[in-house]
């Protein structure tokens, strides 16, 4: 009942074929960081297999070759040491089947299969991040992908890739204020189902803590998270976002315990509202599922718990930026009666036999001392008046007996090496101390007021319990380095760690520097993007669909979707189907005419019905000034049958034009 | 002879069938269309008349942003959301584009050929666009051609010509006409069957003889000289010029005179062909084929014909003119559709 096609519409049409190879370089692109280098080889082989076929130069490949290529690409990721369902090692599945498809790509079911893949590429370089930036260059993705779809509906013997690339950015555009509409209306929902790519932590603190790791982010100006306070925000001295609590420790390094029971909600009753800090953090995608907060949580979202080590911890991984809203009570005590499982379980050493030296020393520091507040001033003072050094750089410790090594020896050590020594020392006498690792200070942004902690503020401090009074946090950096708690981690650096640090690093921890200053103002836009867009969630948009209509109902919402796309759409009815093109005028009039309106701001206008070389005679005889060739340009430009068709003759007139304006102006 | 022609008749006769069914495009769904997009002329598209639809690309898509949405939703990424919300506009904005692709074009036959039976018979379709943007992708076919591709980009209008497989003769109704696009991202069909009224007419297929043998006319007067050769007819005596057979040469008068003269003898050709269905071997169909072929053979020869046929006697005529008036009384004998 149809009539038949002609066997070159299943085909894939020339500039089709080129703006899908743009694309898959485009596509891959922002991914590159994220996958094994050898796969962006594979891509660039793919891609230039796939222009050979174009040539006709190679074949398509046979199919022992796909089956043993598609191994090959399975057993090389599985090799190239991703945690097994890391989301890099599915994206790395991805990009490689993507340009396998792209090779035997023939017809044009192959061809929309690339496409919807190059789509879906696009959606997961937000997976990995989702700046300002990369949003712009995502979107300009989108219009090339998409104009690659256009050009497979034209015509292939007209149509040039520029032509398609318009119709494809005019489509973009012209969808964008639907998507806003639907962008805000859409209802949100939480997690259907845990995401099987957990726990592939790229930068920051990660699970397990070896003293060296920490000295290593301090390397990094990556953002960690942003804050923003109700209030004025407390001294810098007093920031210590906590985030993870390390109990155990085997061989030189520090572990999280199996985790705690969620304490019931609401069952820290409020000390004093005065004292309380409300605040709403923006937490870069950890893949991990804590959160960090101030001392001690009080309220917070409700799918989030809070643990027995008075942690937050949300549900599933952090994979994208994540709001949350959350009051503290410093004031509050934690555990003013210990659990005995807890305190088991904060007070053991595993390992008996390692760090011998350090048990003595500890039991004889506690013998002499009297108390643990006292033992822990003594341990204090004895960084401070011993010949111990702060360093981004410290020296590589052995496994076994590694405190003794550092507290004995190298006394050379980050945060984690002076806070893992207390613990350690105040557990060898029994008394229950644990070692906690977030973030410490954090930058104002001046231009919106929100904080910005990086990396490079990442931290580790001590927890001891002390009878009658619950947990106290106590810092044993502020003792080798006091300016690191009070002024951040710039201040409290050598000149040489200084110089180990990247370029950027270095920049942002300077107040005063314009390079600096241009960071913060790229970091309130990043801001305000992560406020409107990135952290656009749940809880957001059920507040601010409360504001737009008060009470929300379904209905209410399909009418605001109905109306609000009618709206958007209303621009794209009338441009398809009312707008009428105006009559273009020459390319040569244009140029003359802009000569025409130059003139008339020097005060020569040109009469109506005057011909242009009348016109150039006028303005030789009035400003006294040799129009030299340019009647004869004009002539052949706009008149000559020839000419008018040529570029080269407009391009003439336009530099003769140009010239004799700059005379003029000379006077 | 006769049963391979019978054969044949037999299927012109069950394509035929085929035919009606492919041009009325099925009963109900026919008698619906009749009703919705009445035939006519010059057919303008509108939204009355223009149906659109998601292709299997389309469905693809929609199941695209599906897993997109579940992927932004247990990531709760916002951009994520994004991407999937800028391809579902995307996919929205697409079916006005789609739709106003065809939307004010104006479709009428321009020109019908001719042709005969088992012959690609062309017709030339003008599309006309209104003014304001171009339109590009768009494909028009009849229901047993092929499809052609259509731009009305740059100009108001163009001319494409079709091809359909006449398959008898009489007149060709190629039935509806498809028009369809899948501008601009190939995810919607829009489509329409237009009627614009085309026909061309479809003579016989030619079976070529040689035309019969000449017919000796009695009166002298009348027609050509042809052949001197070899003929009984005796005609005058002349002078003997180089070339004359020798047994032509009339010793006796040689004997009397020392003359050499020849006789000479023709026969005279009837100036005008008759071809008479009824001499004809062969069914109803073959008595045409053969009609056509030696109708063809005598406008080649330059000759003079005229046509017996049961119901009508076409006067002897020359040239294309002449032709072209007996083959579409021949394509239209027994048909009642002039």
């Amino acid at each position: 009942m149809t009539a038949r096609s002609i066997g070159v519409a299943h085909q894939i049409p020339r500039n089709s074929l080129a703006l899908l190879m743009i694309a898959q370089v485009v596509v891959v692109l922002p991914l590159a960081p994220y996958i094994s280098p050898w796969i962006v080889g594979v891509c660039l082989f793919c891609g230039y297999w796939r222009t050979q076929v174009y040539r006709g130069r190679w074949g398509y490949p046979a199919s022992w070759v796909k089956t043993f290529l598609v191994a090959a690409a399975v057993a090389g990721i599985a090799l190239s040491g991703f945690q097994s369902f890391s989301l890099e090692a599915a994206t790395s599945l991805l990009v490689v089947a993507f340009a396998l498809k792209l090779v035997e790509m023939k017809n044009r079911r192959d061809a929309y299969l690339v496409i919807y893949l190059s789509y879906f590429l696009i959606a997961t370089g937000f997976l990995f991040d989702q700046s300002m930036a990369v949003t712009a260059y995502e979107l300009a993705a989108s219009v090339v992908v998409t104009a690659a779809m256009v050009g497979m509906n034209q015509l292939q013997t007209r149509v040039r890739p520029v032509a398609s690339l318009r119709v494809a950015g005019t489509l973009v555009l012209q969808a964008l204020p639907l998507t806003l509409v639907i962008f805000l209306l859409f209802p949100r929902i939480a997690p259907l189902w845990s995401i099987p790519v957990p726990s592939a932590a790229t930068t920051g603190l990660s699970d397990t803590l070896t003293p060296g790791d920490i000295a290593s982010l301090g390397r990094s100006d990556e953002l960690a998270f942003r804050v923003i306070f109700d209030g004025d925000p407390p001294r810098q001295s007093e920031l210590y976002w906590r985030g993870l609590v390390y109990s155990d420790f085997v061989y030189g390094t520090w572990a999280l315990a199996a985790p705690l029971d969620a304490l019931p909600r609401d069952s820290l009753d409020a000390e004093s509202e005065s004292a309380s800090l409300s605040y709403e953090i923006f937490l870069e995608p950890t893949q991990s599922k804590w959160l960090f907060s101030l001392d001690t949580p009080r309220q917070y979202p409700d799918r989030v718990d809070l643990l027995g080590d008075y942690r937050l911890e949300n549900p599933e991984p952090v994979m994208s930026v994540m709001r949350y809203k959350v009051i503290s009570d410093p004031e509050l005590s934690t555990d003013p009666v210990l659990d005995p499982a807890i305190r088991e379980r904060e007070s053991r050493l595993e390992n008996p036999n390692d760090n011998i030296r350090l048990q003595a020393y500890a039991r004889d520091l506690y013998e002499r001392a009297g108390s643990v507040e006292a033992m822990v001033y003594a341990m204090m003072a004895h960084i401070r008046e011993e010949p111990y050094s702060y360093t981004l750089n410290p020296p590589t410790l052995a496994r076994y007996d590694s405190i003794d090594e550092f507290w004995f020896d190298t006394r050379r050590g980050f945060c984690s090496h002076y806070a893992g020594a207390m613990v350690y020392a105040l557990r060898s006498v029994g008394v229950p101390a644990r070692m906690v690792g977030g973030y410490q200070g954090g930058e104002i942004n001046p231009v919106t007021g929100h904080m910005v902690v990086r990396q490079y503020d990442a931290h580790a401090w001590v927890e001891v319990w002390i009878e009658g009074k619950g947990w106290q946090r106590f810092d044993p950096t502020a003792a080798v380095a006091p300016a690191r708690v009070e002024d951040g981690l710039n201040a409290a650096l050598s000149s040489e760690d200084r110089e180990t640090l990247s370029f950027l690093s270095a920049t942002r921890m300077e107040s005063e520097n314009v390079l600096a200053d241009a960071l913060r103002f790229f970091d309130s836009l990043e801001y305000r993007w992560n406020l409107w867009v990135v952290g656009y969630d749940v809880d957001t948009q059920a507040n601010v669909l409360k504001k737009l209509f008060g009470e929300v109902t379904p209905s209410r919402i399909g009418v605001a979707l109905v109306l609000g796309g009618a709206v958007s759409l209303a621009m794209v009815v009338l441009g398809l189907f009312f707008w009428r093109k105006p009559a273009s005028s020459h390319p040569s009039e244009r140029v003359f005419s802009r000569f025409c309106a130059a003139m008339s701001r020097h005060g020569i206008k040109r009469l109506p019905g005057e011909t242009p070389v009348v016109f150039l005679e006028r303005i030789a005889e009035e400003k006294n000034i040799d129009v030299g060739i340019l009647p004869e340009l004009v002539q052949r430009a706009l008149y000559d049958p020839i000419g008018s068709q040529q570029r080269s003759a407009r391009m003439n007139l336009k530099k003769e034009l140009r010239k004799l304006r700059f005379r003029l102006a000379l006077g | 002879m006769d049963s391979a022609a019978l054969t044949d008749q037999q299927q012109t006769g069950s394509s035929l069938k085929n035919k009606e069914s492919n041009t009325r495009l099925g009963g109900r769904f026919g008698a619906w269309l009749d009703r919705r997009i009445p035939p006519g002329q010059r057919i303008t598209l509108s939204q009355r008349n223009v149906f659109i639809f998601p292709t299997r690309s389309g469905f693809t898509f929609g199941g695209l942003l599906v897993i997109l949405i579940l992927g932004a939703i247990n990531y709760q990424n916002s951009l994520v959301h994004g991407v999937a919300f800028l391809l579902g506009s995307i996919f929205v904005v697409t079916i006005l584009y789609t739709f106003r692709n065809l939307s004010g074009l104006s479709l009428e036959l321009a020109q019908s050929g001719n042709g005969f039976v088992d012959e690609d018979v062309e017709f030339a379709v003008r599309v006309t666009r209104p003014k304001g943007k171009g339109r590009e992708g768009i494909q028009i076919g009849w229901p047993d051609g092929f499809k052609q591709w259509v731009e009305v980009y740059d100009r108001e209008a163009s001319v494409v010509k079709l091809y359909v497989r006449a398959d008898r003769r009489g007149w060709l109704k190629p039935g509806r006409l498809l028009v369809e696009t899948y501008f601009p991202l190939g995810l919607l069909r829009a489509w329409t069957w237009v009627d614009i009224e085309a026909r061309a007419l479809v003579y016989p297929k030619p079976i070529f003889q040689s035309i019969p043998a000449t017919q000796s006319s009695r009166h002298r007067d009348e027609g050509e000289l042809i052949d001197p050769l070899g003929s009984d007819d005796f005609v005058d005596i002349r002078e003997y010029e180089p070339g004359d057979r020798i047994k032509n040469i009339i010793w006796r008068s040689y004997a009397r005179s020392d003359e050499l003269v020849v006789k000479r003898y023709a026969s005279y050709l009837e100036p005008r062909l008759w071809f008479d269905f009824e001499d004809l071997a062969g069914d109803t169909e073959e008595k045409l084929s053969r009609l056509t072929g030696l109708a063809l053979q005598a406008t080649r020869a330059e000759r003079e014909f005229g046509v017996r046929l049961p119901d009508r006697t076409i006067d002897p005529g020359v040239g294309e003119t002449h032709l072209d008036q007996v083959l579409r009384e021949l394509a239209l004998f027994g048909i009642h559709d002039r």
